[in-house]
């Protein structure tokens, strides 16, 4: 597929920021609150090495839904040690992040809501959770999902080896979402990487874009014509352009200017709406990977630089 | 008692043979576009397992060329692309254990690539290998197909694909593991790789019944079977999978076999794809 010539840089966006948007938030927050997160952690013998523990972690979320993720940590490290949330992408599922432990991590990956071991109480379906309830805010499935990957940052917290002080998150794709969303709503984190930013100007990208999961609105527009108001309503109170002006941590973003899944012109917007320290890394030529063949060691250098990860034996 | 690679994929394919695929076609107009339809199939599989799958055909008169995205290593199988749905038959099916295809075994990420894989008839892939080649059993069954235009994409599945149906014309495969897997995966901590360290870990046991099954399961003993052209692609750097291997590959399947070596650049590398498949048997993907 060739790409049209255009500016991606220029594009800017048609998200606007609903007035009562801060408050959907604090009110879903508040539900949440209802269930206590309850972290829980079961070693896994299978998984851990010599060098690093693994656990099945659990937790309890947003209208009780249990979610599950991957708790890694070096088995030799000296005193307290940053975390290091990895959140997942749309349709892969979490990564047991051994190799961050191996770096000085406590490291958790996340699966929200649908993903395999979060999905008995929740599973819309890949294509589906796109546009899960896409008509009615609080009941999009994209809500508890958030609240999910919130959590994770409580989880960590609950960790006596974790340094409360040092919390970074990453992911990219939906991972790079999640990210900004985590980064917005915890004041705990203190350092961020998203790639490729995903729920990102969602409107203006299914006008720039028919790949998945993007054309799961699409495909639904096309049956549902007459819903494109409800939607866009909706889509605005999980938009990451409109979560983006509240990070305060430095964060590091990286783009492919071809990419045809999270097209460049929403992960320019939603870099223009972060009024953070930050820092952009766009490569040419790059689709969806975001340039990672050479992005990886800049954001892991990036990481390290503000988390100080500990010296592992 | 110790079978060889010959006689298991013969057996293994009689098995599937066994069955008619029997497959139910439905719409989806969910699925569909401007310029195709969209279908849900069920389809029958070794142990007469159902399978799901998503199938495109384009709005016109056909026979078109069909791209058949053969099932990954992942539980999700995507929608096929928007573009490729424009002058092509496409199928992306999901394996048995996949989502969609998960009733009633669900596999679990990590954790397929171990599960009972001290026994080959056991062994989770014996099914989903026969699962990727009901793909093209389906398709030999569609009339809007052309039978002599089947493109294959994916990674191992391509590879076992091409090699027990003759039929494919051409194969596109990126980044497989099971080639050498019991060779590799000590050199690496990377998943999938690491789920057999992890297994071994814990089971020394039994190393070597899973040195058994993973030569067994290994594609690169099938490779004196293909006859489509193939395209090997590899990423920068020197990962598990790489150009080493990849050359290794390749020379074993001959001169039928091409390689090519990804930028990095996700947006070069694929139109190399896109144009290959549309010199190999597929048609223009725009």
């Amino acid at each position: 597929m060739a790409a049209p010539a255009r500016d991606p840089a220029t594009y800017g966006t048609t998200v606007t920021r609903p007035p009562d948007f801060d408050q959907f938030w604090a009110d879903t927050l508040a539900d949440a609150a209802e269930t206590p997160v309850n972290p829980r952690f079961e070693l896994d013998p299978l998984r851990s090495t010599d060098d690093v523990e693994v656990y099945d972690a659990r937790w309890d979320s947003f209208q009780g839904v249990t979610v599950a993720g991957w708790y890694c940590r070096p088995r030799r490290a000296r005193g307290r040690l940053p975390a290091l949330i990895h959140v997942p992408g749309y349709v892969s599922e979490p990564l047991v992040p051994k190799a961050s432990a191996r770096d000085g991590y406590c490291a958790l990956s996340v699966a929200p809501r649908g993903k395999l071991r979060s999905n008995a109480q929740f599973n819309p379906g890949y294509p589906g959770l796109l546009t899960h309830n896409i008509v009615d805010r609080n009941t999009y499935g994209y809500r508890g999902f958030y609240v999910d990957a919130l959590r994770a940052v409580d989880v960590v917290l609950a960790r006596e080896e974790v340094d409360r002080t040092r919390i970074g998150v990453t992911g990219s794709s939906q991972g790079g979402a999640l990210t900004i969303v985590v980064s917005a709503m915890r004041r705990e984190i203190t350092a961020a990487a998203a790639g490729a930013p995903y729920l990102c100007g969602m409107m203006d990208a299914i006008r720039l874009t028919h790949s998945y999961p993007y054309q799961e609105i699409n495909d639904y527009l096309r049956l549902h014509p007459d819903r494109e108001e409800q939607v866009r309503q909706t889509l605005a109170y999980f938009d990451g352009i409109n979560f983006a002006p509240t990070i305060r941590c430095p964060i590091l973003v990286n783009i492919g200017l071809r990419d045809d899944v999270c097209p460049p012109e929403t992960g320019y917007a939603v870099f223009a709406a972060m009024t953070c320290e930050k820092r952009l890394c766009a490569y040419e030529d790059c689709a969806h990977d975001a340039g990672s063949t050479w992005h990886a060691r800049i954001a892991a250098e990036f990481l390290a630089e503000h988390l100080r990860p500990g010296e592992v034996a | 008692m110790a079978i060889d690679r010959e006689t298991f994929w013969a057996q293994t394919m009689a098995e599937v043979m066994s069955r008619p695929p029997k497959p139910e076609v439905d719409e989806l107009p969910i699925r569909s576009t401007e310029f195709s339809d969209g279908f849900g199939v069920k389809l029958t599989s070794l142990g007469d397992y159902r399978l799901f799958a998503y199938y495109s055909v384009p709005h016109g008169t056909g026979p078109f060329p069909a791209i058949y995205h053969a099932p990954g290593y992942a539980s999700v199988v995507q929608v096929p692309p928007y573009y490729e749905r424009r002058r092509h038959a496409c199928l992306s099916l999901c394996a048995r254990g996949q989502r969609l295809s998960d009733r009633p075994y669900a596999a679990a990420f990590p954790g397929l690539l171990t599960d009972r894989v001290d026994d080959p008839r056991a062994y989770p892939f014996r099914g989903i290998v026969a699962d990727a080649c009901r793909g093209v059993d389906f398709l030999k069954l569609r009339p809007e197909v052309d039978h002599t235009r089947i493109v294959v994409v994916g990674a191992d599945m391509a590879l076992f694909v091409a090699a027990l149906r003759p039929e494919v014309r051409a194969a596109v495969v990126a980044d497989p593991f099971f080639p050498w897997l019991g060779e590799v995966a000590p050199t690496t901590s990377a998943y999938p790789y690491e789920e057999v360290n992890d297994y071994l870990r814990a089971h020394p046991d039994r190393a070597s019944a899973v040195r058994a099954t993973l030569d067994l399961f290994d594609p690169s003993g099938l490779a004196d079977r293909i006859r489509a052209d193939v395209l090997i692609t590899y990423p920068p750097g020197n990962g598990p999978w790489n150009e080493a291997r990849a050359k290794q590959l390749a020379e074993l399947i001959g001169s039928k076999a091409s390689l090519y070596a990804r930028t990095g650049r996700g947006y070069l590398d694929r139109r190399h794809v896109e144009e290959w498949i549309a010199a190999h048997g597929g048609d223009a993907i725009e």
